[in-house]
Formats: structure tokens, sequence, C-alpha cells
């Protein structure tokens, strides 16, 4: 009874600390700036909508909120072709000197490189390709960060698909390419499923690189969007709670519906 | 006798067998030399030379990485970043381990703090550093609007210097400790029961055989937490960008920021990526290190 008890007030106190800051964002974007600032009420006394219709109409959220998405599907989508490819053929075939263990050797090491190192370099790359501020410029980049994931998660997923399937394919008269479309992918999709989750969160997260490679609501990405409202001396909080709310709902929902798939992916497959 | 048409075919089938690895690989390969690793070389090239208003001026060696270990801003940087880093993960360890064992039985309402226990490592981190802003502002904060309904006054903690930085840890923890906690209870989960039951059988208590028993199998994979965690916490940009931008004066300004704003800010792009150079040799040293630690950990 003292234990369930002792278990039970852990449990709470726990929630209450994860939730509490959630809560407070949530309530702040129901309040006026003048609730806000100088009455500081603990909930909001007056609830409205007003601070996320603003947002929509003058604030160029539907265009970030367009911009994420585009931007989010198409780079992963492309990550995972390439990275699925790259994955197959390591795992798969003996190439001289190693070569297929030195790829994946070398996109491995690639992810421990904090993607802060290569900021300016990569700033220069999409300035001298006339992608500044555009889809494409972001959609480049965000798919090179994601195909190393995607080769190493793909890699550890191949690996446990049986050779016996694609032989018994291939004796049918399948070419090898064929045997991996055909049955290699489909029995790999959880694996392919597990993999675009965890890299949809972070490709649609992504703000260091959408700060400096973007810089209007033409392709200016949900977190970017989001800072400009930041301002230095004046803090719009009404404007910046509602929009941490919208920036924030859509992947945590995503987050809940695949949270299976989840925590293999924030783990680089240190979890299963 | 061979039909010319026939074996044509069949070298050409193998032929293409041969290739089709490489055609494989090629595609995402091609992407990461062009986007990733000629980046690195040409910031590498870059840290060398000398730029004014963004535009290179003339070679200087190593000159910018000497300007740099002599420079007290970038000195102070450093340290900020590793006093955030080891703070932050090593009370992400102890809450996340603690957390674990506690969840390590089955019991209600461990799903639902699973669950729950995801939202903070999910939410964009720029929208992170909003809800800690939200929290720690002085006129708009939670703090000071919970400290006011007590009878107190304002709380400041983003305008001073340790309260921020601990504001910025405190920050990390709430969305750090998860992982470190999913990790870990994945882990324990993975244990062998048999030891852990023996022992309780021959009357060690929980602590005990904690320490004897469960810390030890444990400790591989605390260990891999901890690299992950490290290696990820030494690149945090975006909550402080949001959060103080790495104010007041320099008290939270982390590597990153730092780099940054000597780039972006005053266009001094060879010396930034000196720094980030730097920088990145600095992680690859102790991802290195740690390998080794744990690869001789694991055969011994």
């Amino acid at each position: 009874m003292i234990r369930a008890l002792g278990r039970f007030t852990i449990v709470a106190f726990v929630l209450a600390l994860v939730l509490l800051p959630i809560y407070w964002m949530a309530s702040t974007s129901l309040k006026s700036n003048r609730e806000i600032t100088q009455e500081g009420t603990l909930y909001p006394h007056h609830p409205s909508f007003e601070n996320f219709a603003h947002l929509f109409a003058y604030k160029r959220f539907s265009d970030y909120l367009l911009n994420s998405i585009a931007v989010t599907i198409i780079s992963v989508l492309v990550a995972l072709v390439l990275g699925s490819l790259g994955a197959y053929a390591i795992v798969r075939f003996r190439l001289p000197f190693s070569l297929e263990r030195r790829v994946g050797l070398s996109l491995l090491i690639l992810r421990i490189v904090p993607p802060v190192v290569i900021l300016i370099p990569v700033y220069l790359l999409i300035l001298s390709l006339g992608l500044l501020d555009t889809w494409l410029g972001l959609i480049i980049i965000y798919t090179a960060l994601n195909v190393t994931y995607c080769v190493w998660m793909m890699e550890s997923f191949f690996r446990e698909i049986p050779v016996d399937l694609e032989e018994a394919a291939m004796v049918d008269g399948d070419s090898r390419f064929g045997a991996f479309r055909r049955i290699v992918l489909p029995v790999a999709a959880p694996g392919l499923v597990a993999t675009s989750i965890f890299a949809v969160i972070v490709t649609f997260n992504e703000f260091m690189f959408a700060l400096v490679l973007t810089s209007t609501p033409h392709a200016m990405t949900m977190p970017r969007g989001t800072a400009t409202l930041i301002g230095r001396i004046d803090t719009d909080w009404a404007s910046m709670s509602a929009a941490g709310v919208v920036g924030a709902l859509p992947i945590v929902l995503f987050a809940f519906l695949v949270q299976r798939h989840l925590v293999r992916g924030l783990t680089l497959g240190a979890v299963k | 006798m061979n039909r010319p048409g026939v074996r044509k075919e069949r070298l050409q089938g193998a032929g293409l067998d041969a290739a089709l690895p490489y055609f494989m690989l090629a595609p995402g390969v091609l992407l990461v030399l062009l986007v990733l690793i000629y980046p690195l070389w040409d910031g590498l090239r870059a840290s060398t030379m000398f730029y004014r208003f963004g535009n290179p001026v003339r070679k200087v060696g190593f000159d910018n990485y000497i300007r740099l270990w002599s420079d007290p801003q970038f000195l102070n940087s450093l340290w900020v970043t590793l006093t955030f880093v080891a703070s932050a993960v090593a009370i992400e360890t102890v809450l996340g381990l603690a957390l674990a064992l506690f969840c390590s039985h089955e019991f209600r309402g461990i799903r639902l703090l699973r669950t729950i226990l995801i939202i903070p490592m999910v939410v964009t981190p720029v929208v992170v550093g909003i809800v800690f802003r939200l929290i720690y502002a002085s006129d708009a904060g939670m703090l000071t609007a919970f400290s006011e309904a007590l009878g107190g006054g304002a709380v400041e903690i983003l305008g001073h210097p340790v309260r921020a930085f601990v504001g910025l840890v405190v920050l990390d923890v709430w969305e750090w400790t998860p992982l470190m906690f999913l990790i870990l209870l994945a882990g324990l989960q993975s244990l062998p029961i048999e030891p852990l039951e023996a022992a309780r059988v021959d009357g060690a208590g929980p602590w005990r055989v904690f320490i004897d028993h469960t810390f030890p199998m444990l400790r591989p994979i605390i260990a891999v937490a901890i690299v992950l965690r490290t290696i990820d916490a030494f690149g945090t940009f975006d909550q402080v960008f949001v959060l103080t931008h790495g104010g007041p004066g320099e008290a939270t300004r982390l590597l990153s920021i730092f780099g940054y704003d000597t780039a972006f800010k005053f266009q001094e792009t060879g010396y930034a990526a000196a720094l980030f150079v730097t920088m990145g040799l600095i992680i690859l040293a102790f991802t290195l290190a740690a390998v080794r630690l744990l690869k001789r950990a694991a055969t011994s």
C-alpha cells in the first residue's frame, strides 16, 4: 500500500515536471499580451484563439508550415531511396579493397561530426549554386544528412533478412536488382517505416541550416519562421507561445502515432 | 559451338551484375561527397584564409588557429561548452538511471509515463527554447507568476550569468533525460534475471544487488548512452539561440553560438572556420578515445 502510494507520487511528480512547461506554453498561447505581462494569471481567464489566427493571417505561418512539410517529405523520401540502395550494396556485396565496408564506416563517422562544423562551407556551397532561400537548397543538405542515417539504419534491417529469399527469387529468373525490388524491399518495409519516422522528426525540427540558408517566407521552415518572432527588445509573448504550439503540435502528434518505432531511431539503433 | 549472341547476353548480364553494387552505392555516396565531405575539406581550406567582409583576402596558414588559442573569448566559450556538456550529461545519466531502475518492474502507469516522456525529445528544439523562455522570463514567466501568486516578487533568471547557465542546463536535462531513461530501461530489461534473483535469495538488499550486480552488467550500456549524449550535447545550438543567444555577456555562449556569430554576424569566415574545425577535432578525439576505452572494457 505504502509502496504503491510512493510509486504513484513519483510518477505524478515526473509527469508534472514534464508537462508543466508544456502547459505553461499552451496556456500562454490562449491569453492576450496584456494578461500575460501585466496580470500574470496562472491560467487563461479569457481564453481565445486570436493569437493563432494572428499567426496565420499576418505572420505567414501557413507558408512556413507548407515549406516545412514539402521539404521534409521530399528529402526523407529521396534519402530513403538512396539510403536503401546503398545499404543493400553494403550488406550483400563484397567489393575489392572492402570498399563497401569502408563506405559504410565513413558514413557512420560522418554522423559523429556535429552539423555545425560544416555550417559555413555548406552556406558557401548553396550560395555558389544560387540556391539560397529555395526549397532545393534545403532539400540537398537535408537529404545528404538523412542518407548517412538511412544507410546506417537500413543496413541493420537488411542484415536481418535471410539471403535465401533473394536466391530463391533469382533461381526463379529474377535479376539481382529485381530480387531486391520485389522481395527484399517489401520484407524490409517495417524497417523503412522505422527509419523514415526518425528522419521526419529530425528534418522537420531542423533549425540551424534553415537559419543561414533561408531568409524569406518563400522558403523559411517552421522552426526558422518561429525564430523570426523573437525580438531583441520587445518580446511578443502571445505570438511566440502560439507559434511554439503550432510548431510542436504536428510533430508531437506524429510521435505519439508512431511511438513504437521511435526509440530505435533516437538511439541510432543502440536500442531495438 | 557457341552462338555469339547468347554468350554476349550472358556476359552482359554478368557485367551488369558486377557493376550493380557500384550503381547502388553511387547516388548516395556522390551526394554525401558533394554536400558533406567537400564542405569538410572546404572548411579546412577556409580556416587557413583571412577573410574581410566575407571574402577571402589571403592565405595565412595556421594564423587563425594560433589566434584561436590565445583568444579569451574562444577559451571562455570552450569552458562554457565543456561545463555545460559535463553537467548536463552527468545529471541526465543519474536521473535517467534512477528513473529506469524505478520503472524496471512493470506496473500500471508505466506506459503512460513512457508515452509522456517522448514529448520533450520530439518537440522542435527551437520550441523547447521558447518553452523555457516562457518559464524564465521576468515579466511573463511561469516562475514569476508562481512567485507572485505566493506573494513573492519577479524572478530574474536570464539576466543573471550563473542563473542563465543553470537555466540552460535545466533545459537540456528536461529535454534529454527521457532519452537516457529509455536507453537505460531497455538495457535493464535486457539483463539476465538469474544473477539478480540469486543475490536476492542470498539475502542481499536492493542497494547491494544494484552495486554488485546490476551496475556492473549495465555499465557498457551506460557508457554508450553517455557517449551518444555527449556528442549530441556538444553541438547544441537551437535552444541556446532562442533562449539567451549566448548571453548575458558570454555566460551561455557555447562554441556553436560563438562560431555562428563570428561567421555570420562579424563576417570573420576564416576565423570561424578554424573554430569549427577545432570543434570537430575535439569531438572526434573524444569519440575515438571513448570507442577505444569501450573496446578495452569489452575484451577484459
